[in-house]
């Protein structure tokens, strides 16, 4: 308790900038409704209704907050180490459609066989998405930023060819409705709370994230990952293995997103869609962003975002006011928490200017 | 045979010139930020805000030319907000081009639900599209006539601003302050010209160009508005800005031979290649691009240094 | 001669944490060469950004002219006719030479196109009017360091500077060049009026150049005196506040075996060109073998090859006898070789880490700082840490802060520190004190030649002569990346090695080895 609280002391300056950012954004949604011709108490409330209004609810922003918590982690992992995947929604698509057919052609095999290999094949495949661009990076010094986006598109439409009309996984029992065969139930993750998308995809998370955090802060390869992200040209000269760093950490980036697609797929959505995420990535970007990389800062900002996001689908539902409405406050604190660092420096500037005066 | 000759048509040169024009446009804009030091990757989001703008405004004035002029307008603002916190504030480009690709994003998805009340996708016979040209005299020539006739009046005014652009940067003062001040601000700050003001200057210029390649995605090559429709385009933009090295005409055609494989994609759906497979094509290129550039620039390297070494012999 | 043209009244700057000026007061006169020395760090350079516009000061009043100074930028600065040719020169490497020196007062046509061939034409008068030689065709980037600087004064006289502020104008130049740049000041001074302030903290060259100088330190000014009133020695102690007697450091020992061994070394520079050309060198232990050589001859290339941050073109070289091209920098440490590179903020230290972080990078799997090489022993690390604060000297708020927060002298120390406390055999060492104060500087000193009485082999690179001088046993002196001279300690002078540092092999007297004849 005590560590938390010199911990708080610490970031004093950051976490008031941070909670002034999310109020002010809230605001400047609020007036964004009220241009719209909405009431923006009627939206707010519909969004806290939508998210604590009854447990199946809060089961679903609880298993929303855990993709953003863990792609937001993916984000942290690379970009600790220099790196940026922005294909982390590629990478998620490929992972979720290997574990899937995975489970399908293993259906009639034991659990405990089926399930672990899904795993492997989920992480294994988002991983070498990754590690196609790590590598052109590593080699060729090609920005990561410019290819994993483009992989993005690459990904997403191969996995639309594949399970959509003519498409060679697209299953025969939904008539036009595209997807894979299902997950065999066996394989299937057991729900927490009855009818929501909460499932036990939550203690592989919670496993995922501590050893996020684990590795991150007490490691060396933590403290390594961290030199070559700040300086590579020092890492080099230092003697690390800078190359192997960068790639392993995107390779472990690509592994979690494969491993979301997985949890989608096995906690509740069953088969294979090429609706399977809706630029989750982006949003767990954002989170990963805000947080400044910060492991312990994203499970908590990913709870906030959950909410919001959930909340804005529900407020779409019951009022008609568009659920995009939590993107713009997204990004509105991440304007905010930008700004921020230049105004505390352009007001420090001016304080010792004063000071000189006196 | 015949399937050939389906794919390699006039068409897909036409197809081509369509198809590249919002990307030279906004790769235009990219090139500017680029050479003056700034790291552009919220092109898209300003493409799209641009698209947006331009058929709400065609449609409430039912006039293309307000669409583009209001297009413009919002480009110059978001290069604004853009340099604000760039420039001025040095936050990080990377965050916050991101950031405002995510906020483009859902705005424009949020107001077309709350204007228009429709969710996706925006068409209406309301709105106005941008006028085609048509010159009589190109008629009587083959291959030329139907490929230079015809098109969005936004094609050829692209291929002036690529023309201006270059004139521009390398034959005006003001031109010269831009690059110094993405090469050495420092020099251009000490020769009395603030650095900060000439990244402005080439932010809203690029918020300009991606606002017209915005108007021209949505009332020259469509006339409609639909979620996230600039589809990476200002991605691709920023690797053919890469991959042309930040000079306009080098850009220009990096732009068009991006063009020339969507076209192609395009072509290849009518012989029964599955659209989602030919979707692909551009972005496996884009990737191809940039690592071809920077091999030959490898290469390049060390063959000078092979040279030298024989020099010596 | 005794018109004031500039005037400091009260200036005081502060910036957040370090109060820069400190209510610094003087005048300039008309047609004199103001020299302002003092210390790294003791606002000479603050002091002459505001009098440029740079910096607004936090209080005080600076006349030009006796005008007031109502706005600081530059523009106005060089409107007043004030010309500054900064230590970092402010050129745009891609552009030539003639768009550099019209930049922002451009010649036009049309009204708004850029009148390139006027610009040639304007720079070949320029030329002709100042006697300053320089190619205005030639891209920056392509032209050797003394030119730039010609390209640099010749901007201001463009600009129509009365008043040229020279900000350490020699410390990339060589004995020969820096005489060459003396005569220009003479010249326009004499010539053209012009009034010259010149900031350096080398003080032959002030006793050689002006007519009155100011000392500071510490923000303040300590003194303005007439030259031939005093002399170096007065300088350095009001420049440093106490007598400056550098001890003389006791070597001790003999030469062993060959440590650092290069046998017809090529290597490339960033853009494919040759800068390292055929460098054959041993490097004994207990011996410090110096490379003198001015900046760009291929000595900064020829040490990161040796280090394994630059790959050889060509030649072999061998660390500890076993062969190391293509190995990375971490397996030729391994082989036992550190390395106290020559750029600190880029290369030697992670701004944004901490001390402790940085001292411990190379050490982390050392079973006294880690569990089964992975879990991290942080309370011995931070022991460890403490440790070597102590030892070294360093000042600052303790190990925890980030290191970008330190002074360039407390940096350099924990590159020391890291890189010393490796205890190899072999050392490779550049620049160990650039931008470090007197202090600072004396402390690594005395550590580099108790590594060398220890038996370690150390190659060592600087500009600074008199530290090569200092610390070395053998010089040799590099010039387009041959080696054109090798020199026992005491062989030799600082004039006399300054020839071969341009590539005159006779020592610059037609052949008598050695070159030791009067200055």
């Amino acid at each position: 308790m005590n560590k938390l609280t010199t911990a708080f002391q610490k970031n004093r300056s950051y976490l008031t900038a941070l909670f002034l950012s999310i109020v002010t954004a809230l605001i400047l949604g609020a007036i964004l409704m009220l241009i719209t011709g909405y009431n923006p108490l009627a939206g707010y409330a519909a969004m806290l209704k939508g998210v604590f209004g009854n447990s199946r609810v809060f089961g679903n922003t609880l298993a929303k907050m855990l993709t953003l918590c863990l792609t937001g982690l993916a984000m942290a992992v690379c970009s600790k180490a220099g790196m940026f995947n922005v294909g982390g929604e590629g990478q998620l698509f490929l992972g979720g459609l290997a574990a899937t057919m995975v489970g399908v052609c293993l259906e009639g095999i034991s659990p405990i066989i089926a399930v672990p290999l899904a795993f492997l094949s989920a992480a294994a495949v988002g991983g070498f998405y990754a590690w196609i661009p790590a590598m052109l990076k590593v080699k060729l010094n090609v920005s990561e930023v410019i290819t994993t986006i483009m992989l993005n598109s690459v990904a997403i439409y191969l996995c639309t060819y594949l399970t959509n009309s003519g498409g060679p996984l697209l299953t025969d029992d939904r008539g036009v409705l595209g997807g894979t065969e299902a997950v065999p139930d066996p394989f299937m993750f057991s729900q927490l709370i009855p009818r929501s998308n909460l499932s036990t995809a939550i203690i592989y998370s919670a496993a995922i994230a501590f050893i996020c955090w684990y590795v991150m802060k007490k490691t060396t390869m933590g403290l390594e990952m961290k030199i070559t992200g700040e300086n590579s040209r020092f890492a080099f000269f230092s003697g690390l293995k800078k190359d192997k760093i960068m790639v392993l950490a995107m390779v472990a980036s690509g592994a979690i997103c494969g491993l979301v697609g997985m949890f989608e797929v096995y906690g509740y959505q069953q088969r294979f869609m090429d609706s399977i995420s809706n630029e989750f990535y982006y949003d767990g970007m954002l989170v990963a962003m805000i947080m400044n990389y910060n492991p312990l800062g994203i499970i908590i900002m990913s709870f906030f975002f959950a909410v919001v996001d959930i909340g804005a689908g529900a407020m779409e539902l019951s009022i008609g006011i568009s659920g995009e409405l939590s993107d713009i406050i997204f990004a509105i604190i991440i304007f905010l928490m930008a700004a921020e660092g230049g105004i505390t420096k352009f007001l420090n500037e001016r304080k010792a200017r004063k000071e000189a005066q006196k | 045979m015949e399937q050939l000759a389906q794919v390699f048509n006039i068409g897909l040169l036409q197809n081509t010139l369509r198809t590249a024009t919002p990307v030279i446009l906004a790769a235009m804009g990219g090139l500017l930020t680029e050479q003056a030091g700034i790291m552009n990757i919220g092109m898209d989001g300003m493409i799209l805000m641009g698209a947006f703008v331009a058929v709400a405004f065609s449609y409430a004035c039912a006039s293309a030319s307000m669409g583009v002029l209001m297009a413009v307008l919002i480009g110059i603002l978001v290069g604004i907000f853009f340099a604000i916190f760039v420039v001025k504030l040095k936050s990080d480009e990377f965050i916050i081009g991101m950031a405002l690709n995510t906020f483009a994003g859902g705005l424009t998805v949020y107001l077309l639900r709350s204007i228009f009340g429709v969710k996706g996708t925006f068409s209406d016979a309301g709105i106005v599209s941008l006028p085609t040209v048509h010159l009589d005299f190109l008629d009587g020539i083959p291959v030329l006539g139907p490929l230079l006739n015809d098109n969005s009046i936004f094609v050829y005014i692209t291929w002036v601003l690529v023309f201006l652009t270059w004139l521009f940067l390398y034959r005006t003062p003001y031109g010269f302050w831009l690059r110094a001040a993405g090469e050495h601000p420092e020099s251009l700050e000490t020769a009395g010209i603030s650095a900060q003001k000439m990244k402005l200057i080439a932010s809203i210029m690029c918020g300009v160009f991606c606002g017209f390649a915005g108007a021209h995605l949505s009332l020259g090559y469509l006339t409609m508005f639909s979620e996230g429709m600039s589809n990476s385009r200002g991605f691709i933009a920023f690797a053919c800005v890469i991959f042309g090295m930040a000079n306009p005409p080098k850009v220009f055609l990096a732009a068009l031979l991006f063009g020339f494989l969507q076209a192609l994609g395009l072509r290849l759906q009518n012989v029964g290649v599955p659209a989602d497979i030919t979707s692909i094509i551009p972005y496996l290129a884009t990737i191809l691009m940039l690592v071809y550039v920077v091999v030959a620039g490898d290469r390049k390297k060390k063959n000078k240094a092979k040279k030298e070494l024989k020099n010596i012999n | 001669m005794q018109e004031s043209i500039v005037k400091f009244e009260h200036v005081s700057m502060q910036f957040p944490g370090v109060l820069a000026n400190d209510d610094v007061s003087f005048d300039i006169k008309k047609g004199e060469v103001f020299a302002l020395v003092g210390e790294n760090g003791a606002g000479k350079s603050t002091l002459m950004n505001i009098l440029y516009g740079i910096n607004k000061p936090t209080g005080g009043n600076v006349y030009i002219k006796g005008k007031k100074v109502e706005k600081y930028s530059p523009s106005d600065a060089i409107s007043q006719g004030v010309g500054m040719v900064h230590q970092h020169f402010m050129l745009v490497p891609s552009f030539t030479v003639a768009q550099n020196i019209v930049m922002s007062k451009e010649p036009k046509k049309m009204g708004i196109f850029y009148d390139l061939k006027a610009a040639d034409k304007i720079t070949e008068n320029l030329v002709k009017e100042y006697g300053l030689e320089v190619d205005g065709k030639a891209t920056v980037a392509e032209i050797s360091v003394g030119l730039q600087q010609r390209v640099e004064i010749l901007k201001t006289l463009y600009r129509g500077a009365d008043v040229l502020i020279l900000d350490e104008p020699t410390a990339v130049l060589t004995p020969q060049e820096t005489e060459e740049l003396f005569q220009v000041i003479r010249r326009i001074v004499k010539e053209k009026e012009m009034t010259v302030i010149i900031i350096t903290h080398k003080l032959y060259e002030v006793m050689a150049i002006s007519d009155r100088v100011g000392v500071m330190r510490q923000g303040r000014l300590i003194g303005v005196e007439e030259t031939k009133n005093v002399n170096e020695r007065i300088l350095a102690s009001m420049m440093v506040g106490r007598e400056v007697l550098f001890d003389n450091i006791e070597k001790t020992g003999t030469p062993g075996d060959v440590q650092i061994k290069a046998d017809n070394l090529y290597v490339a520079d960033n853009r494919g060109l040759m800068a390292v050309n055929g460098v054959s060198l041993e490097v004994r232990a207990g011996e410090v073998l110096g490379i003198a050589a001015i900046e760009g001859n291929g000595q900064s290339e020829l040490l990161e090859a040796l280090t394994g941050m630059r790959p050889v073109a060509r030649g072999e070289f061998f660390i500890q006898g076993e062969k190391s091209n293509g190995k990375t920098p971490g397996q030729i440490r391994e082989l036992g070789l550190a390395h106290i590179p020559e750029d600190r903020m880029s290369t030697g230290v992670s701004l944004q880490s901490t001390i402790t972080e940085n001292l411990i990078i190379g050490k982390q799997k050392e079973s006294a700082f880690s569990k089964y090489k992975t879990h991290l022993k942080q309370s011995s690390i931070a022991r460890y840490a403490e440790e070597l604060f102590e030892k070294f000297d360093m000042r600052g708020s303790g190990v925890e802060t980030r290191v970008g927060d330190l002074s360039g002298g407390n940096m350099q120390k924990v590159v020391v520190a890291r890189e010393f406390s490796f205890d190899t055999p072999t050392l490779i060492i550049a620049q160990p004190t650039r931008g470090v104060d007197i202090g600072a500087m004396e402390f690594i000193h005395k550590q580099i030649i108790a590594k060398r009485n220890e038996g370690c082999a150390i190659l060592l690179a600087s500009a600074d002569l008199d530290e090569v001088f200092r610390l070395s046993d053998r010089i040799i002196t590099l010039y387009e990346g041959k080696i054109t001279g090798e020199f026992k300690a005491g062989e030799i002078d600082k004039m006399g090695i300054s020839y071969y540092m341009t590539g005159d092999r006779s020592g610059g007297n037609g052949g008598q080895e050695g070159g030791a004849e009067n200055e």
